[in-house]
């Protein structure tokens, strides 16, 4: 055990067991599984993406990019998981990834000795080799090689939800500048949100040995969150992270049960949060950088802050033998803590020749060995599991060595500016800091503290304080700046310093991408110098830490290579999501059957109760057939359907067309300005087929129009288009003719609409209109539309109309009344033989009648196009009729709706099979057209189709091929008219 | 967990009774069908004239915004400029209540078309939070606030009822089962008490 | 995105529905031109970078058309206001 007798904030009294990599160890409350592990000396945790190079823990935060584990096991594995941010949980099982057989001997480490073909631009390369070994030979080695976890195998058996929040000032980030910032706002009164993607709040107090008023850092940061609880205002969210900055909102992850084996029940795992907020003021602190040196992916060696942490904030000493190299004073001060929480630091290698005589002065007293102007050019490890033992060092001309076993560096700071830059804000290098630090930031946003490259602690309590106050000033709060805590002052003096030169080994500058300077060099000798394509060419700041650690070393890198200044090199800019986001919590509880709403008919458990399957048309679950007890297959009972409607009675619920109400005087002048004919002209009582264009001449939909009284008409679209033509006509009504009186209501959902079909449909609606309502072809002719009542005084809207080309009318009744008008017309149907069909039949009766539908309103057929030119009225304007006259619409030659018959009757038509002249090639230049719509008919006793043929209606009678290659189809059809059935519509007026 | 979703079919309304941890209750949601509801739609130019006669004949006050106003057991919910839904306290003929109003307005029956959900309890905006896309903090959105808006995809009109910390959506019939869904899966945490109400 | 609905308030742009340019006026189709009236209504685009006055339908909400004067390049919104035929 490594574990410090006395320091840290882990609770020691909670014991916590886990397993890595199957073997059983223990921490505590308050661990991380990174810390925890550390605690139990176990230094090696993963293999490298690419060369599966021996790996350790690098930091102690969400910056890491090598101790990504699987955790958890079976449907809830997750991979690529950080040990340094994953809350260890008692029972916690986690394994060590991209390696084979074992963490300590993998095999494919030998992929290092291979490492001169996987270098920068190796992706590329291999694109060029020749494509027949990349599919056969190069992906399948690839993939078993490289890579990071494994993905769960079956479905994530948890909740995810989704949820809005609306604050006037959010902070993000709970260390010293964001305590005082939402301090300063929630005690003005200002309704504010305070978000930290960690467990424990307070940042960098938990981790650094600092005084604040008067006491340890961690308690002042623990007293500030108690009375930021305590405020009603004030809104604390721990454990979340906010991802990213939206148009007016942020996007932000709520790890709501992540440390814990499983939820609790009915508590989802995460939680993804909208929030709404008129300020925002970024305090994310900011992230140490590496030194870039040979050996310097050793298990063992990390940055000097985080080594720190695990020693204040976890009581654990990352190792028995501590070094430091830095450039600047903020690892001294590590160095420092350490040593006064009993970590054995050794020595302190500087790169400056001079630093703060304070500093050297306090090293002294406590016996930490000083090297300045020097410089670490290797490293050596053990045989097994590559752990540090030594370092080389080279002072001036001189070497020397180092025995350690924990390499504690630091190369600088850089500010947590990400979320700046999700505007396009691009960060400005500070000289000075050696750092990145915000530019341009989002409307409403600001920054404080360490993320804006404030690193003096009482600098950015102030800067906190400060930001907090006119944050709430400038939302009208009455705020007063609070008083700030004394503190001590944190030194920040650093020399510039990236690289050490002449190394030995492998020098990593990303440890994700196993992207080495050697690399840099290579992206630099092959022209991809500007650092969007360096960071292509070579992946480096890709995958799941973005370049946390690597992207301000490559560019530096790369400007040293080409003499340009850093902020000439510039850098990547960071795009949303912060830190990766589960798929899952973005989806919330939007999965499988919920993925979207399901719109149930209102004779939904009617047809469900009798056996009838069902299909999804949109969000609409619809019957598609009703199959009887011996019915094997589903055109068995479609044609049964069919048959019983044309030979008798049979009903369908049509409730799911559009039904829209329009009122107003000017409703038939609305109604000729939207369809291609006429509806002012229409006589009350009656119902009218229309056709509406888009403005660009083609057909938008179709449906009935009915006129119930001088201003009252009730139009009916189909499924599909319900929303789209409602919409349509609000923009014609709103914007383009307000001067015209006419009001629109959906009424959709208020009616039920049955259809029954069929010789005796008559007699059947005889029997469940109430006493005195003639039904006769007189009282309720073909194309009426009467107001009347059914079942004993239910208000009903009777409509005699056919979509199956057999006498046919539809019933509508009151939505909740709609199952009992089923079952009324069942049992007044009974003698007939009453069959419901669903809309599989509805269709092969709507393709023997020859009626369009979806698949011929396709969005590219204009009236003339289906059969319906002469529908259209030449003495008014309408909707797309400048359009439709253009010459290219016009033309006779485009595809025209006509039907089709196979020359052997056997043959099974296919939609989608493309039309060509007998004997012409196959090929696209000679293509026909194509078939839209096929049906077995039983009428007809074969197959037949419905589609789109150049010069269609002239061509009836000539044969043409159906070629289908997808299908395998390839036969002669004989063109004809589209209605199969009934032409002259004689059944409908009987 | 899904588990309160996976046992449920989409196809069937969610059945009354407790959801959620054994012996939590934390929000309740009430469904009922309206006794008697239409829009009511002024017609061009004719807002004026409309609210006189709302005034006179039915003694409503009606709000040209996304507000609840309220007489005589009668509801008027503001759901755009110049357009109301309007919600009878009891079943009887609102149309002929209505009647003298239609010289101004446009009348449609909707009695059908909706079923209402009442919600009120200490979770009811936690519950709302993970669907409403509005704040509902009483500052933002207070007694007699209402707005119309989607809701985990459904189409909703709703308010909040004034005196009393509870929310009332009408929801469109053919969307009830999606939307009780939404509720379960949103309260269950909280512990959800789902009722038919009369 | 939220949008300043005039008569709903503030609302996710998950709600409304963008047609585009309001700008455009419908040609007059008795009009000699018309022709090429129409084909520049219906097809012709300016695709400006900064300031842009577009509809947007508020389908989740008022179903009115809304006018909103929108910065292309930030998603600054300047004002809205309801159609004419919306009020």
């Amino acid at each position: 055990m490594s574990r410090l007798p006395s320091s840290g904030l882990v609770d020691r009294s909670r014991r916590l067991n886990f397993r890595f990599d199957g073997k059983s160890y223990h921490g505590f409350s308050g661990d991380t599984l990174a810390s925890a592990l550390l605690a139990n000396q176990v230094r090696l945790v993963g293999r490298s993406f690419k060369y599966h190079r021996p790996r350790g823990i690098l930091s102690a935060g969400p910056e890491e990019p090598n101790a990504l584990v699987e955790l958890r096991s079976g449907s809830r594995r997750e991979p690529n998981t950080r040990a340094t941010v994953a809350e260890l949980y008692d029972g916690l099982d986690a394994a060590s990834q991209n390696r084979w057989p074992s963490l300590a001997l993998d095999a494919l480490s030998l992929n290092g000795l291979v490492a001169p073909f996987l270098g920068a631009g190796f992706y590329y390369k291999t694109f060029m080799w020749p494509a027949t070994f990349w599919e056969s030979v190069y992906e399948p080695a690839i993939r078993r090689a490289a890579g990071l976890g494994r993905a769960a195998t079956s479905a994530d058996p948890d909740h995810y939800e989704k949820a809005f929040a609306f604050c006037d000032v959010l902070v993000i980030g709970a260390g010293p500048a964001g305590l005082m910032a939402a301090l300063a706002a929630g005690r003005a009164g200002a309704r504010v949100i305070l978000a930290d993607e960690d467990f424990l709040a307070g940042g960098r107090l938990n981790s650094e040995a600092v005084t604040v008023g008067g006491e340890p850092g961690h308690v002042f940061a623990a007293q500030a969150m108690a009375e930021l609880a305590s405020l009603p205002n004030v809104r604390i969210m721990t454990r979340t992270t906010v991802f990213g900055v939206y148009d007016d909102e942020y996007g932000a992850v709520e790890r709501v049960s992540d440390h814990l084996p499983t939820p609790a029940p009915f508590q989802p795992r995460q939680r993804l949060w909208k929030i709404a907020a008129r300020r925002a003021i970024l305090c994310a602190g900011a992230t140490e950088r590496p030194i870039v040196f040979g050996g310097n992916d050793r298990p063992g060696v990390m940055l000097a802050g985080s080594s720190r942490s695990y020693a204040n904030r976890y009581g654990v000493a990352t190792g028995k033998s501590v070094a430091c190299f830095t450039n600047n004073d903020s690892a001294w001060s590590s160095a420092f803590e350490m040593k006064a929480a009993g970590v054995n630091v050794t020595t302190l290698i500087d790169i400056r020749r001079e630093v703060a005589p304070a500093l050297a002065a306090r090293a002294k007293a406590l016996g930490i060995a000083v090297l300045t102007d020097t410089q670490v050019t290797g490293t050596s490890g053990q045989p097994i599991g590559g752990a540090l033992t030594g370092l080389s060092l080279r002072t001036g001309g001189r070497s020397d060595r180092l025995a350690a076993d924990t390499l504690a560096m630091s190369g600088g700071w850089s500010p947590s500016l990400h979320l700046t830059c999700h505007h396009g804000g691009k960060p400005v290098w500070n000289e000075g800091l050696a750092a990145f630090v915000p530019g341009r930031t989002p409307p409403g946003l600001s920054v404080a503290g360490a993320a804006r490259g404030t690193y003096g602690l009482g600098d950015i309590l102030a800067e906190g304080a400060r930001q907090g106050t006119d944050a709430a000033s400038a939302l009208g709060f009455a705020a007063a700046l609070p008083d700030l805590p004394a503190t001590e002052d944190t030194p920040a003096g650093i020399a510039a310093f990236w690289h050490v030169q002449g190394s030995k080994g492998p020098a990593f500058v990303d440890q994700q991408n196993d992207v080495t300077a050697k690399d840099l060099g290579i992206a630099y000798k092959e022209g991809f110098r500007a650092v969007e394509l360096m960071k292509r060419y070579t992946t480096l700041g890709m995958a799941t830490d973005q370049g946390r650690t690597s992207n301000v070393n490559g560019l530096a890198i790369m400007a040293e290579l080409t003499g340009a200044s850093i902020m000439e090199t510039g850098t990547t800019i960071f795009r949303p999501p912060y830190t990766p986001v589960s798929l899952g919590v973005l989806g919330g509880h939007h999965r499988a059957k919920d993925f979207r709403p399901t719109r149930l008919t209102p004779t939904h458990q009617w047809a469900a109760s009798l056996g009838a399957v069902f299909v999804e048309t949109g969000p609409w679950l619809r019957a598609q057939y009703f199959p009887k007890a011996g019915e094997t297959d589903w055109l068995t009972t479609v044609n049964r359907e069919v048959k019983a409607v044309r030979a008798s009675v049979g009903l369908i619920d049509v409730s799911t067309f559009g039904k829209i109400d329009l009122q107003g005087p000017d409703v038939g002048a609305f109604l000729d300005r939207v369809y291609i004919n006429t509806f002012s002209t229409l006589a009350v009582g009656k119902a009218r087929y229309g056709v509406m264009l888009r403005e660009d001449g083609l057909v938008m939909d179709d449906g009935t129009t009915a006129r119930l009284a001088p201003e009252h008409y009730v139009m009916t679209t189909t499924t599909a288009n319900a929303a789209k033509v409602f919409q349509h006509l609000e923009f014609c009504l709103q914007v383009l003719w307000p001067e015209l009186d006419v009001t629109l209501a959906s009424v959709s959902e208020q009616w039920a609409q049955i259809a029954i079909a069929g010789p005796r449909s008559r007699d059947v609606l005889a029997r469940v209109v109430d006493a005195g309502v003639d039904v006769s072809n007189e009282g309720l002719p073909f194309m009426g539309a009467i107001e009347r009542t059914v079942m004993g005084g239910v208000k009903a809207r009777l409509f005699r109309l056919s979509f199956s080309g057999e006498l046919g009318y539809e019933i509508a009744v009151p939505a909740r009344q709609g199952e009992a008008l089923a079952r009324a017309l069942m049992a007044a149907g009974e003698e007939f033989g009453i069959t419901p069909y669903g809309i599989e039949a509805l269709g092969v009766m709507r393709i023997e009648k020859g009626h369009v539908s979806g698949n011929e309103l396709s969005g590219q057929t204009s009236a003339g196009d289906l059969g319906f030119g002469k529908m259209a009225s030449t003495k008014k304007d309408y909707i797309g009729r400048v359009m439709a006259a253009r010459p290219g619409i016009a033309d006779p030659e485009r595809l025209s709706f006509v039907g089709f018959k196979p020359v052997d009757p056997g043959q099974r038509l296919r939609a989608g099979a493309h039309f060509l002249t007998i004997g012409a090639p196959a090929d696209m230049a000679h293509d026909q057209g194509y078939m839209t719509s096929v049906a077995h008919s039983p009428h007809l006793g074969h197959w037949i189709g419905l589609g789109l043929l150049k010069n269609g209606p002239a061509r009836i009678g000539e044969r043409v091929r159906a070629y289908d290659p997808v299908r395998g189809g390839d036969f002669e059809v004989e063109v004809c008219a589209p209605a199969f059935i009934d032409p002259n519509g004689e059944r409908l007026r009987g | 967990m899904t588990a309160a979703l996976d046992i449920l079919p989409v196809t069937q309304m969610p059945a009354d009774g407790p959801y959620g941890p054994a012996g939590t209750h934390g929000v309740t949601a009430r469904l009922f069908d309206p006794p008697a509801l239409a829009t009511l739609a002024a017609r061009r130019g004719g807002g004026i004239a409309l609210a006189a006669a709302a005034r006179v004949e039915l003694g409503l006050d009606l709000a040209d915004a996304p507000r609840l106003s309220r007489a005589d057991g009668l509801s008027a919910i503001g759901t755009a400029p110049g357009r109301w839904l309007l919600l009878a306290g009891t079943e009887g003929d609102l149309a002929a209540r209505l009647a003298p109003l239609a010289p101004h307005a446009a009348i449609t029956e909707q009695t059908d078309a909706y079923v209402g959900v009442e919600i009120d309890g200490p979770h009811a905006r936690d519950l709302l939070a993970k669907g409403v896309s509005l704040d509902l903090d009483p500052a933002a959105f207070p007694p007699g606030a209402a707005a119309t808006t989607n809701v985990a995809h459904v189409n909703v009109s709703f308010w909040r009822e004034p005196g009393e910390d509870r929310f009332v959506f009408l929801v469109a019939r053919s969307y009830r089962v999606a939307f009780a869904r939404f509720l379960v899966a949103s309260g269950a945490e909280y512990g959800l008490e789902l009722v038919h109400r009369g | 995105m939220r949008i300043p609905c005039p008569y709903c308030g503030a609302r996710d742009a998950s709600e409304f529905a963008y047609l585009g340019d309001a700008t455009l006026t419908r040609p007059d189709p008795a009009a000699p031109d018309a022709a090429d009236a129409f084909h520049a209504y219906v097809y012709l685009r300016d695709n400006p970078a900064g300031a842009h006055s577009e509809w947007w339908y508020h389908a989740g909400g008022c179903r009115r058309w809304v006018k909103v004067a929108r910065d292309t390049t930030t998603h600054a919104i300047a004002g809205a206001e309801l159609a004419e035929g919306a009020r």
